[in-house]
């Protein structure tokens, strides 16, 4: 196949520079102060960068709130994308009775708003005993309907049929035919599926700050504590948001390969 | 019997996971919570505090902004626990504090006597009409009038802070020098917002959107719709900058020099301040003068809500938190200006002084102007959210174009709905 | 997608079928083991996820003020006060302005930018992993920058519309000014995280079909149409359905986008959204029965919409 010319090069080049501008931005406001966002604009970083970061670090529990994010978004991740690939292969390739009715119930509970459910959720989570603690930020997300739905519909094009016939004449289990088979074949969901819910995990603020005390927080609830004060030190606050981005950009960047890879592996067809 | 065995299995949980968490006590000691946003400059106070009394433990649930804050405390509220022992509320939400006041501990009947502690409008907007004192003043707002010296000057009006007292006088003299001003500014706006002046000078009436029987009067109380005619007078004048309060917008317009005069409580200078920046050092101003008194934006209160098991202990901090030595103490540490009487006569508030705007005496300036506000107005059950979700956007739109008299009833329209 | 599968694999599986069938296990396995893939999501849906939803429902029942002593019952009452209020038929109105408004450019521009990302690039990876960047930028500093972009008085959108002599827009006081800028903040956002879906799709159409196409001298624009975009159907729905789903309760970038933080969504709520609208009758009107209803009947819409979708989806695949 032949190489692309330059305009398909310049064209994704000015859609990667528009979709990295913004940490640079931020990473700019960090450097210097407030004025950038009110008048004085310019490209060039300043040399704040550090003593904001040090104002960070004095403000909030920023290590600690680090760790539980990856804590809380880590093991929301693993469970949701494991538990929709289970329940999604099941809808997707197994009969059963009731089949239809549940995963029409599935799909219904997408579309209820989830804003309102904050206020009985949290008579749940103080009913168990919850109420400050991580497992109130996980238990309630670790399935959600829109994995299930999503992981479904990718299973039903990427096994066929024949395949988990065959491999049930011949006496395998299901949950072999589920994780020899039907996982393998799942990547490409898993991954964006994963990316989708960890970055939804990550940036989850309202629940959080209702049922998390304020000593034991998540990322994004400490960082809301920069915008004390009667106006907003946007230098400050961007600092924190670009020290609370670092990490997930490292992991990204990791992970990155590995994922776009997934994404792409069971796309082509043998 | 099945059916009655689970049951009771399910009642043993619950009473396990109950047990489990409700316990405010530990190794003796009484864990007491108190919840805060902004700043409220208690960090050393309340180890002070621990240190005077060993057997509490305090945690301090802090949360940057006022929204967030209020939320989380009307959740916990619907939901029927997790407040903390002691929930700070701020001034603009504290009608709907008011009108849940059953939820609340009466402190006059809990706390220790601390009776003609605050400026009386700060005590009397805190007390129900059945006498209950629902929440201790912590600190507040005092409005003055901030101006742009330099912009005065160039326009040919007096600019000098014993000078334009007389252009602050009243809400008339008020509107008629920012005609004066803005027919030779060059586009230069009078003030920055028509909400930040319509607010200050609707909470200078004794009634505002409710009487006192809680019915809403926005369309008979002749106040308002004077306030309303004023305002959106001087906006078709072209004085106002046409703001957002709190925006991007409105940070840059302090930059920029949009507007020539500002509502200016207390904490507004530090605001000015920052968002201003150095290159303006100079130009603003703040002058001992309100147009019509005095009046007030902003300042909390702390409560007691009913949910704690603790209240007295509870009540006894919070009256030692707004004694007025631990109020000074707290105004060194954050500049909460306070609210108790004997705290505004304090050294070391007097003698503050504020070198931005040009090392004015603050502290005796906005300690004067607290004097000044005649009385806590009467507010009804949803007078905050009247004022924030139904007024202050009509007013907006009629700053985006929407004729004054479209704005009024939409605004009337939308507070009946507000109020049902 | 057959791809992991090797061709031994694929032997083994022919080679095995003709062992004898297995014992009785088998068949509980069959049975039982499709209720135990699905048990994990019903029962933690159960457990956490069905109280809130029957409470809701419940709620909506009453005159339900958050922290009030009394809640009197009044049956359907707040869904008949749903039906005459203006103000949620403005917020049904603007969801789905902006809805169109994001998903439209959104898909179009994703498959433009999956067509460039499936060519034969140097550094393919990088490239794919760079228009995924948005999606894992911070909110809150998206919401700062957009408000610099679309300040009605001294955004840089507007200086440089006046710059090259077009008149400015109010972003925040013309309704479709603002649904335009609120619906660029989604796109941003999404449109990288969907243009790899409909990358992978487009990868998976065998290379055959357009070799042969090359054949008869069919050029890259005529291939593109007739043969890559056709087969991309059955993914074009699902990422439409599941994004109907998602922008009906379009709430985030609407409330970020308010300078007064507020959830009115603009001083005549021109861009306030259904979900925005369930959140200030909650949670500023404190009104929970008023916001229960509202949620049922968004509920109810976005149901009739995805149910509609999911009809289209799969008559197309078939």
């Amino acid at each position: 196949m032949k190489r692309p010319s330059f305009v398909v090069y310049g064209v994704l080049a000015a859609f990667v520079l528009g979709s990295a501008f913004p940490f640079y931005w931020s990473y700019l406001v960090a450097s210097r102060d407030n004025s950038v966002l009110t008048g004085d604009f310019t490209l060039i970083p300043g040399g704040n960068f550090f003593a904001n970061a040090a104002r960070v670090f004095d403000t909030i529990p920023f290590w600690k709130a680090l760790g539980n994010s990856f804590i809380v978004s880590g093991t929301v991740t693993l469970s949701v994308v494991l538990l929709s690939a289970l329940a999604g292969f099941a809808f997707a390739k197994l009969r059963f009775r009731g089949r239809g009715v549940l995963f029409l119930f599935v799909v219904a509970t997408l579309a209820v708003p989830t804003q309102l459910g904050i206020i009985p959720l949290y008579m749940a989570m103080a009913e168990f005993g919850w109420a400050g603690e991580l497992e109130a930020v996980i238990v309630p997300n670790l399935v959600t309907a829109f994995g299930v739905f999503w992981m479904r519909q990718y299973l039903v094009d990427a096994v066929p049929d024949e395949l988990v016939e065959a491999a049930r004449m011949d006496g395998c289990s299901l949950w072999r035919v589920f994780w020899h088979v039907a996982l393998p074949a799942a990547r490409p969901a898993a991954a964006m599926l994963g990316v989708f819910t960890f970055m939804q995990s990550w940036n989850d603020f309202l629940w959080p700050l209702v049922v998390l005390n304020a000593d034991n927080p998540t990322l994004q609830v400490a960082l809301e504590k920069l915008q004390s004060g009667y106006y907003v030190d946007y230098s400050l606050v961007l600092a924190g948001t670009t020290l609370a981005t670092v990490p997930v950009l490292v992991v990204f960047l990791v992970l990155g390969r590995q994922i776009v890879a997934g994404v792409m592996q069971g796309a082509v067809k043998g | 019997m099945r059916h009655r065995s689970w049951v009771s299995v399910l009642a043993v949980l619950v009473a396990a996971t109950a047990c489990s968490s409700g316990e405010a006590t530990q190794n003796g000691k009484t864990e007491l919570t108190i919840a805060t946003f902004n700043e409220f400059g208690y960090e050393d106070l309340l180890k002070e505090y621990e240190a005077a009394h060993p057997d509490v433990k305090l945690t301090q649930r802090k949360t940057g902004q006022g929204a967030p804050h209020h939320q989380n405390l009307f959740t916990k509220l619907g939901a029927g626990s997790g407040l903390a022992d002691i929930e700070a509320v701020e001034e603009g939400y504290l009608s709907q504090v008011m009108d849940k006041a059953s939820q609340f501990n009466d402190l006059k009947e809990i706390g220790p006597n601390v009776d003609n502690r605050w400026l009386k409008w700060k005590t009397d907007a805190a007390t129900t009409k059945d006498g209950k004192l629902i929440g201790y003043g912590t600190d507040i707002g005092p409005l003055a009038m901030c101006y742009r010296k330099d912009l005065f000057e160039k326009a040919g009006l007096p600019s000098d802070p014993e000078a334009v007292k007389s252009l602050f006088a009243t809400w008339d003299s008020y509107f008629a020098a920012g005609d004066q001003f803005i027919a030779k500014s060059g586009g230069v706006a009078w003030f920055d917002s028509a909400s930040q002046v319509f607010n200050a000078m609707h909470n200078q009436h004794e009634l505002g959107y409710f009487d006192k029987s809680d019915k809403l009067v926005v369309e008979s109380n002749p106040a308002i719709k004077a306030d309303w005619t004023a305002v959106t007078n001087a906006v078709a004048k072209g004085q106002s900058a046409k703001l957002v309060a709190w925006s991007n917008e409105w940070n840059s317009g302090f930059k920029a020099g949009a507007f020539a005069t500002k509502t200016c409580p207390s904490w507004m200078l530090g605001v000015i301040e920052a968002q201003a920046g150095p290159e303006n050092k100079g130009k603003w101003a703040v002058t001992e003068a309100f147009p019509n008194g005095g009046g007030n934006w902003g300042g909390s209160y702390l409560t007691v809500p009913k949910q704690g098991k603790n209240a007295k202990k509870a009540a006894e901090l919070a009256a030692w938190l707004t004694a007025p030595e631990q109020q000074i103490k707290a105004f060194k540490a954050k500049g909460t200006f306070p609210s108790q009487v004997q705290a505004l006569k304090d050294s070391a508030l007097l003698e503050q002084t504020n070198a931005y705007f040009g090392d004015i005496k603050a502290g005796a300036l906005f300690a004067a102007q607290a004097q000044k506000v005649a009385q806590a107005q009467y507010k009804g059950p949803k007078d905050g959210q009247i004022q924030e979700n139904v007024f202050s956007p009509a007013l907006q739109s009629v700053e985006q174009g929407k004729s004054a008299d479209e704005g009024w009833k939409t605004a009337v329209a939308e507070a009946q709905k507000v109020a049902k | 997608m057959t791809a992991v599968l090797t061709r031994s694999d694929r032997e083994r599986v022919v080679q095995t079928r003709s062992r004898p069938p297995r014992h009785r296990l088998s068949a509980v396995d069959a049975k039982v083991s499709p209720y135990l893939f699905v048990a994990p999501f019903f029962v933690l849906f159960g457990a956490v996820g069905l109280f809130p939803l029957l409470y809701t429902a419940y709620v909506s029942l009453f005159d339900w003020e958050l922290g009030a002593d009394e809640t009197p019952f009044v049956g359907l009452d707040n869904y008949r006060e749903l039906f005459g209020d203006g103000q949620f038929w403005n917020a049904l109105f603007n969801t789905f302005s902006i809805f169109l408004l994001s998903s439209v450019p959104q898909v179009i521009t994703a498959v433009v930018l999956a067509a460039l990302l499936a060519a034969n690039l140097r550094g393919r990876t990088a490239w794919r992993m760079g228009v995924l960047l948005p999606y894992v930028a911070s909110l809150v500093a998206l919401t700062i920058i957009f408000g610099n972009l679309f300040g009605p008085q001294f955004g840089l959108v507007n200086s440089v519309l006046t710059t090259v002599g077009i008149p400015p827009v109010d972003w925040q006081a013309n309704t479709f000014g603002s649904h335009v800028a609120i619906a660029s903040m989604v796109n941003w956002r999404w449109t990288g995280y969907n243009a790899l879906i409909v990358l992978a799709a487009m990868l998976a159409i065998p290379r055959e079909v357009h070799e042969a196409a090359v054949v008869d001298g069919a050029g890259p624009l005529r291939r593109f149409f007739s043969i890559t975009l056709p087969m991309l159907k059955p993914t074009l729905i699902f990422v439409i359905v599941t994004s109907t789903i998602g922008g009906l309760q379009i709430f985030t970038e609407p409330k970020l986008y308010d300078p007064s933080a507020g959830s009115g969504g603009g001083a005549e709520h021109q861009y306030q959204t259904v979900v925005l609208y369930l959140y200030q009758s909650a949670f500023q009107q404190l009104n929970l029965g008023y916001a229960a209803a509202i949620a049922w009947l968004l509920f109810l819409v976005v149901i009739a919409v995805a149910g509609l979708n999911f009809w289209l989806t799969r008559r197309a695949v078939r």
